[in-house]
């Protein structure tokens, strides 16, 4: 009985799973019962992971490893899996009849990711990522569309293909280094490496795999494509649920360089500062709102190698918390999206004129995620991207703390582009748009959570905390 | 105090967009508590006693030592009471406001809660949380409220506080890193001697990184256009009170915790605000927009907060903390009339306005009355401020604090031209069927001008508050 609490959510996303594939073998196509079916599931799901919170345990010959940190980011996972779910009441751009197998790789990928953030092994790792990853390979060309889909699809496919090739190269040089496959065992090798570069290297090339899923230089080409190219729905749930997942797992990798400390520091360091840059610079350019939010989310990748690379508590805790906000925030920000282009298009900067008359409520969660994603008080994202910098320049990093400070002042310009169209401009053809009760209660709440934990972060902060004791 | 304009602003929330008097009503309601509160704390202020009073602490995040830190003292309790002033007196000023009311207030109200914050925190980052509330909702009201090239003034005065923003951020890390308490209380930092490359290093950044909010020379570019820009209300508030947390941050954040950083860039600080004293004369010569003319002479007022505090003085500190608070009640009351007289002629040209008092005498007099204290006519409680900084400032800098008087007495006959042209030239004709200012619209400007005669005629009121707070704080210097 212990083990299957240690191992619930898994089983009961396994269970989801397999109701979905049954769901998509019937030949009548019952879209409004397959959704609610989806959305019961994904809140038992978020019941069940709830529940098993603060299990602890091992499992599979120690590859697999429950813990405080991994079952917050399992929560983090159903939430955002929930939230999807939950803009997914309209898929306008995917056909009928694959709706159900759109649940079922949003469940596998879920799946996946559950796995990837309890591995303690670099098989399982790497196993439960190309899991989490193929379902996202079909999914992103699911999209019924003009061939911008595929591209996107094509895109997602080479550069992850890519990613996890140098991923497998970089886990074979650990391997041959270190004699084993187990992080606790590389853990005590490593070190004694420290001479010679192989162990950096190896470690380097390793994160490639989650730098590709966060979206970080030089693995970030997919993302305007891809954010662009799926459908809303999918691109919601690679922009939040997919980032934190990533998060958790450098976490996990990057303490093994603890060792090389500051040229390992150095590299992360010059990513960080090239990703911020350069995300926020071309997102200036953008008219594309999604493209726009690919273009912010690799400028967030370097945020969060932030916290990431100082390799101390703080930065760890910070960084924990920055992934959770940011699954908050980014969400509320593409739930307006999917509400304002209800037909499943992809929205212009230009097509939110007139939202503050159109759906005042609309205009009110836009406003609060992108102010919280450019990181104003009193907002979630001030407060995340605070502590980042807290830590970061506790480890002396004054200048990283500086451009990355200077990068918040660009990322504003083009956050405030769009809140000026929805704000300011108005476009008389464009009628108001009518928001159901469930999801009025999700703007509410979501607005909520953004301003509410950005001025009581504590017990955030404290959880954190106590689950980061665990990696480190 | 700080809770008054957030409850205000939750119930903004739930009311509807056509029960415009009741939006009104609530919000002058809660400008009236903050109000209220503010004159109590200033006259419940225990002078004898000194130090910090009213004090709430609770702890927000133990893990960074973060906590919730506010109280009053000498210093800005006379920013509380300019700021309640202000406050009830734009919620008034506005009164006649139509469109998109309901956001308009909310917007209000969430910025008065940033400036609240910032004038009692004593923790670093809550003071940093708040200076950030108090800054942003300004796009939006000037984006949507304002006029005159309002998207390039918003847009450019956001860029601006924002860069501000990103020099304080590192500024404020490197206090905290330096320290190695892992603490943002101010209280418990000021006793660490930080080492003196971290200081001026700290110092540099965060005055630069206040410096562009107090508009101080070369960062005051964003600061005319978007007084021009910005709605009436919304003005008084930003060149009021907002541009004083500026001024205030220098003082709080930057020479509280980095002394010798403050004495190492002393010189610069008052070079540069002699620079504004005189730059902003002589540019606001040049102007026929009043609002531009307000503008300008905010740029060289603040200068002289800056050349006080650049003393470092008991009188200097005085006087800047004064001038403060007296330029924050001038300059609402500047930008309340040419407001009133904006809404009603939709010109604020200086001389296509000419002959304005024959037409509306009692709104032109609250103008002239505020070009008087701008002036520094005695009697008005810009007087005894700018009296106070200059003493100081010829001891300490004798040349800019000679230079900077020169400027201000070219200021005082640039003062008189506007007022000449506007006011007193032949009257316009288009204008003659306009009726005066109603005694309802006139009560805000009855209230600031009541302020600054009353600090005017007993400027020891307000002197001997600060002092209780400048001599310790100098001391600890």
């Amino acid at each position: 009985m212990m083990n299957v609490m240690l191992f619930g959510p898994e089983l009961y996303y396994l269970g989801a799973a397999l109701v979905f594939f049954f769901l998509s073998l019937k030949r009548q196509v019952q879209v409004k019962g397959d959704y609610q079916i989806a959305l019961a599931l994904a809140a038992g799901g978020l019941v069940v992971t709830g529940l098993c919170l603060c299990q602890q345990g091992e499992l599979f010959f120690k590859a697999y490893r429950v813990d405080l940190f991994s079952q917050i980011f399992k929560f983090a996972l159903a939430l955002g899996f929930f939230l999807v779910i939950t803009i997914s009441h309209n898929l306008a751009h995917i056909e009928e009849r694959y709706h159900a197998e759109f649940y079922l790789f949003l469940t596998t990928t879920t799946i996946g990711m559950m796995m990837l953030v309890s591995s303690v092994e670099l098989l399982t790792i790497y196993v439960s990522l190309e899991l989490s990853s193929y379902s996202l390979y079909i999914l992103v060309p699911m999209r019924r569309g003009d061939g911008i889909d595929v591209e996107a699809g094509i895109k997602y496919l080479l550069i992850g293909a890519v990613s996890s090739g140098v991923m497998l190269f970089g886990l074979s040089y650990i391997f041959g280094a270190t004699h084993s496959t187990y992080l606790s065992d590389i853990m005590v090798q490593l070190p004694k490496l420290a001479a010679s570069p192989i162990g950096l290297l190896g470690l380097l090339l390793t994160l490639a795999g989650f730098f590709f899923k966060l979206s970080v230089f030089p693995f970030h080409f997919w993302a305007p494509d891809v954010y662009q190219g799926a459908a809303n729905q999918v691109t919601t749930f690679i922009a939040t649920a997919s980032k934190a997942a990533a998060v958790a797992l450098l976490l996990r990798l990057a303490v093994l360089g603890t060792s090389y400390g500051y040229s390992f520091a150095q590299a992360l360091v010059f990513l960080s500062i090239i990703s911020m840059t350069l995300g926020n610079l071309v997102a200036i350019i953008q008219k594309d709102f999604k493209r726009l939010l690919a273009y912010s989310s690799i400028a967030h990748a370097g945020y969060f190698l932030m916290g990431i690379l100082t390799m101390k508590e703080a930065g760890y805790i910070a960084a924990v918390y920055y992934a959770l906000a940011y699954l908050v925030m980014n969400f509320t920000v593409f739930m307006v999206i999917s509400e304002v282009a209800k037909d499943g298009r992809d929205l212009k900067i230009q097509e939110l004129a007139g939202l503050w008359r159109r759906s005042p409520l609309l205009s009110l969660s836009l406003i609060v995620g992108l102010f919280a994603l450019a990181g104003v008080p009193p907002s979630i994202g001030f407060t995340g991207k605070l502590l980042l910098f807290t830590s970061a320049m506790s480890q002396g990093y004054f200048w990283l703390v500086l451009i990355g400070a200077v990068n918040g002042t660009i990322s504003l310009y083009y956050y405030l582009r769009v809140i000026y169209a929805s704000y300011f401009t108005d476009d008389p053809s464009l009628g108001p748009i009518t928001v159901s009760t469930p999801t009025r209660i999700l703007n509410y709440a979501l607005i909520a959570i953004v301003l509410g934990f950005g001025l009581f972060p504590d017990r955030i902060v404290e959880l954190a905390k106590a689950a980061v004791k665990t990696v480190l | 105090m700080l809770l008054a304009p957030p409850v205000g602003l939750v119930i903004l929330l739930l009311l509807q967009e056509h029960q415009k008097f009741l939006i009104r009503a609530v919000s002058l309601v809660s400008a009236g508590i903050t109000l209220g509160l503010a004159i109590y704390t200033f006259v419940a202020y225990d002078k004898g006693l000194g130090g910090l009073q009213f004090v709430e602490k609770h702890e927000m995040v133990k893990t960074f030592g973060i906590s919730y830190f506010v109280g009053v003292e000498g210093m800005n309790a006379p920013l509380l009471l300019l700021t309640g002033i202000v406050i009830f007196t734009g919620v008034l000023t506005m009164w006649e406001l139509e469109t998109r009311t309901k956001e308009y207030f909310i917007w209000m109200l969430a910025l008065v809660t940033g400036v609240f914050g910032v004038f009692m925190s004593y923790d670093m980052f809550m003071f940093f949380l708040f200076y950030e509330i108090a800054v942003v909702p300004m796009y939006i009201l000037i984006l949507v409220w304002g006029s005159t090239r309002k998207e390039y003034a918003a847009m450019k005065l956001t860029l601006y506080l924002m860069a501000g923003s990103g020099l304080i951020i590192p500024g404020i890390l490197l206090l905290y890193s330096a320290s190695g308490l892992g603490t943002f209380n101010m209280v418990a930092l000021h006793g660490v001697h930080f080492s003196p490359w971290v200081q001026k290093v700290v110092f540099i950044l965060l005055f630069f990184g206040f410096g562009v909010l107090a508009a101080v020379w070369p960062f005051h570019t964003w600061s005319p256009v978007g007084h021009v820009a910005a709605p009436t209300a919304v003005s008084m508030l930003h060149a009021g009170v907002l541009m004083k947390l500026g001024s205030f941050a220098i003082l709080r954040v930057a020479m509280y915790l980095c002394p010798e950083g403050f004495q190492y860039w002393a010189q610069l600080m008052a070079l540069l605000a002699t620079v504004g004293i005189v730059y902003g004369v002589f540019v606001g010569l040049a102007q026929t927009d009043l609002k531009y003319v307000i503008g300008y002479s905010s740029v060289s007022h603040m200068g002289i907060v800056c050349l006080g505090l650049a003393t470092g003085t008991v009188d200097g500190v005085n006087g800047a903390v004064f001038q403060m608070f007296a330029h924050g009640v001038m300059t609402a009351l500047f930008f309340s009339s040419v407001g009133y007289i904006y809404d009603r002629t939709h010109t604020r040209d200086i001389h296509e306005l000419g002959g304005f008092s024959k037409i509306m005498p009692v709104a032109s007099a609250f103008f002239i009355t505020a070009a008087l204290c701008g002036a520094g006519v005695p009697g008005m409680a810009s007087f005894w401020a700018e009296l106070l900084v200059f003493i100081a400032a010829v001891k300490v800098f004798p040349v800019q604090g000679l230079l900077a008087i020169a400027a201000l007495v070219v200021g005082a006959l640039f003062a008189l031209r506007v007022v000449q042209n506007s006011f007193f030239n032949a009257p316009n004709p288009k204008f003659v069927h306009f009726e005066d200012v109603s005694p309802f619209l006139a009560l805000p400007r009855m209230i600031l001008i009541a302020t600054l005669i009353f600090f005017g005629f007993f400027p020891q009121t307000m002197v001997g508050m600060i002092k209780t707070a400048v001599v310790p704080f100098l001391q600890g210097m």
